[in-house]
């Protein structure tokens, strides 16, 4: 932090600080630091366009559900995302971020979402790995930002993780059934979970000595847990989940540790993480395409809503 | 940049008959029907509301605790012959859930939204509140109240059980049930 516009120099700090001490929540009128401003527009905003790309690899499969209930669950849940979406861009604009600028960044490539999303959806088995496994690493680290002490991000994602919970439970449900399926039902949910293993282990974010900004986040409320812990609690629930479904893990170095009572796991390729994170993950490109062509393919609907309703307003006055 | 976008719609849910309606969040939208179809979507893919207001965020006269403290009583900018209005009064009371919304807590009439901020905190004085809104009567838009609208606006997410975490209750306790394929069940 630079002296000029150091925080700790301001003496409404202190009280803000202490505010957060209390539990209180922040409220959009507030007075806030400028840095706590900016660091909450940086994760609402990434957050929101993490919920709108994580519409395309499980969007792809709406058409080749393999039943009408499939189909059902798979457009109520990407349905879903599209809402959080709009939860969560809210929240930041509740900050003074425009819609349209972050929509913008996103299209632009200016802006980050999560790099799980970046991650081809081979089989339908990855419709279901991805309920289980990335909505349940999503889960953790939102009931954790359930408590954080600004108010319009906290009620937001109260709302959304008792959505997700049926995100979590609907893909559950399906890798069960398939993992005590037919050989060929098995082979798929174990490949599904081969390859979504480490990307959701990835998702929660950088070893908490790598991760910058955690520390300024922790000491302002946003972030109640670090990164490796919310990646071991999430650890901790799955792992026996899947080998009691008879699924094994793809880390040959997973091991429980009686004195902790930690699944620990082997060592996380982070420079795959940091390629996606800049872009050259397996699907950056196409995701940005598939967004950019939904946004431009849609301009009709937009121009025709705005002439209805200007021809309404025109209506009305006279 | 220049902000082109439709204008900010504040949306405010009633989960039940006799509860406040709440500020659950906004919408971008043309018009007032336009706002409540879109808040219809967004905010009502699970069934537990009876009716939406939205109103246009601009409209919306807002302050904190926190600024009423450190910028004073806000200056008097009602005519002298305006004709009073009415207004709604929405409030956040506490800190202690995540959950603490914005409530509907009373309608009064004044000649300006300052002047019903001054009346509705003369009314609450001994009831501590950290967020107000005022909101003028003539800008909300409601759902239709016809019992037939509230039904077909709200009803049909009840029967969609599948959209509900209840649903899959027995996912994570009976997992020998899924390894025994049971004979005839669907596969999918």
């Amino acid at each position: 932090m630079t002296t000029a516009q150091d925080p700790r120099l301001d003496p409404r700090l202190e009280a803000f600080e202490a505010r957060i001490a209390r539990g209180e929540k922040i409220e959009p009128g507030d007075w806030m630091p400028d840095e706590y401003r900016r660091q909450l527009i940086r994760m609402i905003s990434q957050h929101a366009h993490s919920e709108y790309v994580g519409m395309l690899p499980e969007g792809e499969w709406i058409t080749r559900a393999p039943s009408l209930r499939r189909k059902m669950i798979l457009m109520a849940k990407v349905q879903d995302e599209a809402g959080h979406g709009q939860y969560l861009y809210h929240a930041a604009e509740t900050l003074g971020a425009t819609r349209e600028d972050m929509m913008d960044a996103l299209l632009s490539g200016r802006a980050k979402y999560s790099s799980i999303f970046n991650y081809p959806s081979l089989t339908w088995a990855d419709v279901g790995m991805i309920g289980w496994l990335v909505d349940g690493a999503a889960i953790k680290n939102q009931t954790m930002l359930a408590g954080c002490s600004y108010g319009p991000y906290s009620r937001a994602m109260v709302r959304i993780c008792s959505e997700e919970t049926f995100h979590h439970k609907q893909g559950k449900e399906m890798i069960l059934t398939y993992a005590a399926g037919t050989p060929a039902q098995r082979r798929m949910a174990q490949d599904a979970l081969n390859r979504w293993w480490w990307p959701s282990l990835m998702m929660l974010g950088p070893h908490d000595q790598d991760s910058p900004n955690t520390a300024v986040l922790s000491r302002w409320g946003i972030k109640l847990k670090s990164n490796d812990e919310v990646r071991q609690e999430f650890i901790n629930e799955h792992v026996p989940e899947l080998l009691e479904a008879g699924l094994s893990i793809p880390d040959p170095d997973l091991r429980f540790d009686e004195a902790s009572g930690n699944w620990i796991h082997g060592p996380i390729n982070w420079d795959e993480f940091w390629a996606v994170v800049k872009g050259n993950g397996p699907m950056n490109r196409a995701r940005l395409e598939a967004r950019r062509f939904a946004h431009e393919d849609g301009a009709w609907v937009r121009e025709a809503l705005a002439a209805y309703g200007a021809r309404s307003q025109a209506q009305a006055a006279d | 940049m220049m902000d082109t976008q439709w204008p900010r719609w504040e949306v405010f849910k009633q989960d039940a008959p006799g509860k406040p309606h709440q500020a659950v969040g906004s919408v971008h939208a043309t018009d007032p029907q336009h706002a409540l179809v879109t808040a219809r979507t967004v905010f009502v893919r699970r069934p537990s509301a009876v009716s939406l207001w939205v109103v246009p965020a601009r409209v919306i006269l807002a302050r904190t605790a926190e600024e009423l403290v450190t910028e004073g009583e806000l200056p008097a900018t009602e005519p002298e012959a305006a004709a009073p209005q009415r207004y709604l009064v929405f409030r956040k009371t506490n800190h202690r859930r995540s959950m603490t919304f914005v409530d509907y807590a009373l309608t009064l009439e004044a000649a300006s939204p300052e002047a019903a901020l001054r009346r509705a905190r003369e009314h609450f004085a001994h009831s501590p509140t950290l967020v107000w809104w005022i909101v003028p009567e003539a800008a909300i838009t409601r759902s239709d109240e016809s019992p037939e609208t509230v039904e077909s606006w709200f009803a049909p997410a009840r029967d969609k059980t599948y959209r509900q975490q209840s649903s899959y209750g027995v996912v994570g306790s009976h997992i020998s049930k899924h390894k025994q394929r049971p004979q005839g069940a669907e596969r999918d």
